[in-house]
């Protein structure tokens, strides 16, 4: 078939499609049904956060945050007041303590539950993606419990939290907690060892570790791909120090690892959250800041293990209620940065799988 | 089968039509148009209510699935829901391309629709209810179901579209890689018949449930698992709904249809859905052959079973890749569908059958 | 390797080119110079003793008399965190890229030539992403850049 002319052709998927979970563009030139070169096009999402924190007074940035990353919008909260508390040398009271590491792993756990649904859908199962939201529900329920808030909490403050939890709090997540791990068995059993799943995962979409090291990719894609780092380990924030967890490492950097180590953080998640429920001191939830927040002189680069991977804040203050620079880096950005590099050679269907097993949230990426 | 439960058949209603229209004082010729007219009208008319009926059944099945409920508002389970989303669909606008080839364009819905509809002609619905007992029957309906590639090709092209043009593409390719194992599953039938109508074929099929061919063949169920897989993918259904695969192709081929055109595509899948699902009952379960019950009764019962299995299929299954999915059909099924007609061929040759 | 001993450890080895500010909390916080950047970089990427083979961040900052550049990055194999920054002047900014030693820089310094305005030598793919293709209304992020009212919309 040699005389038959053929000619590459570029397909946009995007902005506004099923599988880039957002407004993401991506550009794909295409011989037939194979990728050949992608390029993302981002920014249909750009809020200016970064500008708008400029003008804000440090509390009033918490707000703006959240919709920096709305899937786990616990961890954006906790990561700026880290910084804020870093910058001012703020004790965080222990009571406040546990409550951010219980509600930061209820809403990874939240977060993969979405992975677990979106990565499945996007493969053409859509019951799997009912599934995860199913139980989504039982945490957000809890964050409603706690804070009045489904989506975007506000709820880990400079200095601790803005509420104390519930009575009923504690009983109903332990419960929670149960309903989830006796579920992580059905997910699992509906798809890894699911043929067609296999076959649409393994080996697809390989990224090797020096260049997910290379490329800035953190979180579950890093330790996919056998690089052993989690911040909450080796770089130790808020109290992950006291509790009793492993790190989950795969091997081989493909979609399947990728899955596979995303329902494994969910198990380890619930230890931590149990045993952070066993430990909770009475006490204060926050320390006292005064509304008029003012930080010394400085700057900080604050870092948290966010369900996507590193997600890091960089405050300048030049000692005035306002930062002087605020700027957020999520784990999304270099995540959706290293995918033309080892998402191409495949099938359309393969981008799609690659795309969905990173977990891109866009909004991280535009800012 | 008792007297009275034998009235039920609706064969007899054709025959009272008939006679009416006798009684009126048309001549013979006429009154054949007319009653096959009727007939036409109301095969027609039937077929459209049940692919509303199963796209509503569709969406509760996949809604006890995933455990919630599904539509619920409208009327009873919301059994009249896809009655008002065909009303909405018949009053939007009918967005067009600006660049759209006009003729290829506007022709692929109707050659799908009627496609779809064509292969009810032959179809045994019951004892005699059948529109018109071709001897070539099931090379009939295998010829007729085929258009509605054309049908997704003119759309993919027509609708000037990359992602369009690419699911025409991969159906066609689909289709014409499965036609391959599904004729040689239909053919192993086909050897032990000795006919190719489908009232013969029911009509060997009569007796006791052993007798349907799934039990009857010597590899009867392979011989029904390469059909069903093959008209899995005949009828565009997850796992090997790629030509229109949602999170690849946004919509595949009927990605710039909207309105009227996108109903009767949307129809026309589910028609084509139940076509395969009553093929597989005609030829593996006896067809309209059952006890008790009025025939058409055991006809749809059954189909209904096997069009529940496509569904759980769809909800259980991820999607197939469009490479995967040309491997499986040439790398298996091809080989499976083809060693089994042969060693069957050999056994009915040497009378090792009952 | 604590804090401590990392502070210890740069000021011996790399004194010459990373000074230390007492501005940075939490992590070490360094000065290098603007024009050695990439091999100060390479010099602690390729370092056996701390490895940092890891970029985190890139920000760059307004400071309204100058533009800052601060490069946050880690060390995965020896589990570091450090910082360091240089100034630039106001007019005609320009700083050298540092994607041979870490290539997740690309985005970031593409982020900052697009909303602060300074140049970036040797970017392989020097094009606008955030902003629309056909800006042409300042450096947003530039502290003195004043929101227009209206902002004109490609056309298309």
């Amino acid at each position: 078939m040699g005389k038959l002319k053929t000619e590459e052709f570029v397909v946009n998927m995007g902005p506004v499609h099923p599988a880039t979970h957002g407004v993401c563009r991506l550009m794909l030139t295409m011989d037939g049904e194979k990728v050949v070169k992608i390029e993302p096009v981002i920014g249909y999402l750009h809020r200016a956060i970064e500008k708008v924190c400029e003008n804000r007074t440090y509390p009033q940035c918490i707000p703006m945050m959240d919709r920096f990353e709305y899937v786990t919008s616990m961890s954006t909260n906790q990561v700026f007041s880290q910084a804020c508390e870093r910058l001012a040398e703020i004790e965080v009271p222990e009571r406040a303590e546990y409550l951010r590491v219980i509600m930061l792993e209820l809403n990874r756990i939240a977060s993969h539950l979405i992975f677990y649904g979106t990565t499945a859908m996007d493969m053409g199962a859509l019951t799997p993606f009912l599934y995860g939201l199913r139980e989504r529900e039982l945490i957000i329920d809890l964050f409603e419990m706690t804070c009045g808030q489904r989506l975007t909490y506000n709820y880990i403050r400079i200095g601790g939290v803005s509420k104390d939890i519930p009575k009923e709090f504690i009983p109903k997540c332990r419960e929670a907690l149960d309903i989830i791990e006796g579920k992580l068995v059905d997910y699992e059993g509906l798809l890894n060892e699911n043929p067609i799943w296999l076959i649409r995962t393994k080996g697809i979409g390989h990224l090797p570790a020096e260049l997910a090291t290379s490329f800035g990719v953190s979180g579950p894609v890093l330790r996919a791909s056998g690089v052993d780092y989690d911040i909450r380990r080796d770089d130790p924030y808020s109290i992950y120090d006291r509790f009793d967890w492993k790190v989950a490492v795969c091997q081989n950097g493909d979609c399947y690892d990728r899955y596979l180590l995303r329902l494994e953080e969910i198990r380890q998640s619930i230890s931590i959250v149990r045993q952070a429920l066993d430990g909770l001191p009475e006490g204060n939830i926050k320390a006292k800041v005064s509304p008029k927040f003012k930080p010394p002189v400085g700057e900080v680069y604050s870092r948290i293990e966010n369900s996507r991977g590193e997600m890091g804040v960089y405050i300048q203050s030049d000692g005035t209620t306002k930062p002087l620079r605020v700027k957020c880096r999520g784990g999304s950005y270099n995540q959706l940065q290293a995918l033309p590099y080892f998402g191409t050679g495949g099938l359309v269907a393969d981008l799609v799988a690659i795309f969905a097993t990173l977990d891109v949230i866009l909004p991280e990426v535009d800012r | 089968m008792s007297d009275n439960l034998g009235n039920l058949e609706l064969i007899h209603v054709f025959y009272w039509l008939k006679e009416l229209l006798l009684s009126t004082g048309l001549g013979e010729p006429y009154v054949t148009i007319v009653s096959y007219v009727v007939l036409g009208a109301v095969t027609f008319g039937v077929l459209a209510l049940l692919a509303l009926f199963l796209v509503w059944w569709e969406r509760k099945i996949a809604a006890h699935i995933q455990q919630r409920f599904g539509p619920m508002r409208t009327g009873w389970h919301g059994w009249y829901q896809t009655i008002m989303d065909a009303v909405k669909l018949l009053q939007k606008e009918d967005v067009r391309v600006d660049k759209r080839d006009k003729f290829v364009f506007f022709w692929a819905p109707v050659v799908c629709f009627v496609a779809a509809f064509l292969a009810y002609v032959v179809m045994p619905f019951g004892n005699q209810l059948i529109v018109a007992d071709l001897s070539i029957g099931i090379l009939y309906v295998l010829a007729v179901t085929t258009f509605t590639v054309i049908s997704l090709l003119m759309a993919g092209w027509g609708s000037n579209n990359k992602y369009a043009l690419l699911g025409g593409m991969r159906s066609a390719a689909q289709v014409v890689s499965y036609e391959v194992p599904m004729v040689a599953a239909i053919l192993t039938v086909i050897v032990y018949v000795g006919s190719l109508s489908m009232v013969d074929i029911v009509e060997a099929q009569s007796g006791l449930f052993i007798n349907w061919f799934i039990f009857k063949l010597p590899f009867g169920p392979i011989a029904f698992i390469v059909y069903i897989i093959a008209a899995t993918a005949e009828a565009n259904r997850v796992p090997f709904d790629i030509p229109e695969a949602e999170q690849e192709l946004v919509a595949g081929f009927n990605i710039e249809y909207s309105g009227m055109k996108f109903a009767m595509f949307f129809l026309a899948e589910f028609v084509n859905m139940f076509t395969v699902s009553a093929i597989a009952v005609t030829l593996f379960f006896g067809g309209w052959n059952g006890v008790f019950l009025p025939s058409w009764v055991w006809f749809l019962g059954k189909t209904f079973l096997v069009v529940l299995l496509l569904m759980m299929f769809r909800w259980t299954y991820p999607r197939l890749r469009v490479d995967q999915l040309m491997e499986f059909a040439w790398k298996f099924l091809v080989p499976l569908a083809f060693a089994n007609l042969i060693l069957g061929s050999i056994m009915k040759y040497l009378g090792w059958y009952w | 390797m604590t804090k401590e001993e990392l502070r210890s450890y740069i000021d011996s080895t790399f004194g010459s080119q990373l000074k230390a500010l007492d501005t940075g909390r939490h992590d070490p916080m360094y000065e290098i110079e603007p024009q050695n950047l990439v091999k100060t970089c390479q010099a602690l990427c390729d370092d056996e003793k701390v490895k940092f083979n890891f970029l985190c961040n890139i920000s760059a900052v307004d400071t309204t008399e100058k533009f800052e550049v601060v490069y946050s990055i880690a060390s995965l194999p020896n589990k570091l965190r450090l910082d360091f920054k240089f100034s630039l002047p106001y007019e005609n900014a320009e700083i050298d890229s540092v994607q041979e030693v870490w290539s997740g820089a690309n985005w970031h310094e593409r982020e900052i030539w697009e909303l602060y305005g300074i140049n970036i030598r040797n970017h392989d793919n020097l094009t606008r992403f955030l902003l629309p293709d056909d800006w042409d209304q300042g450096f947003p992020m530039r502290k003195d850049w004043d929101a227009p009212d209206f902002i004109r919309l490609p056309e298309k």
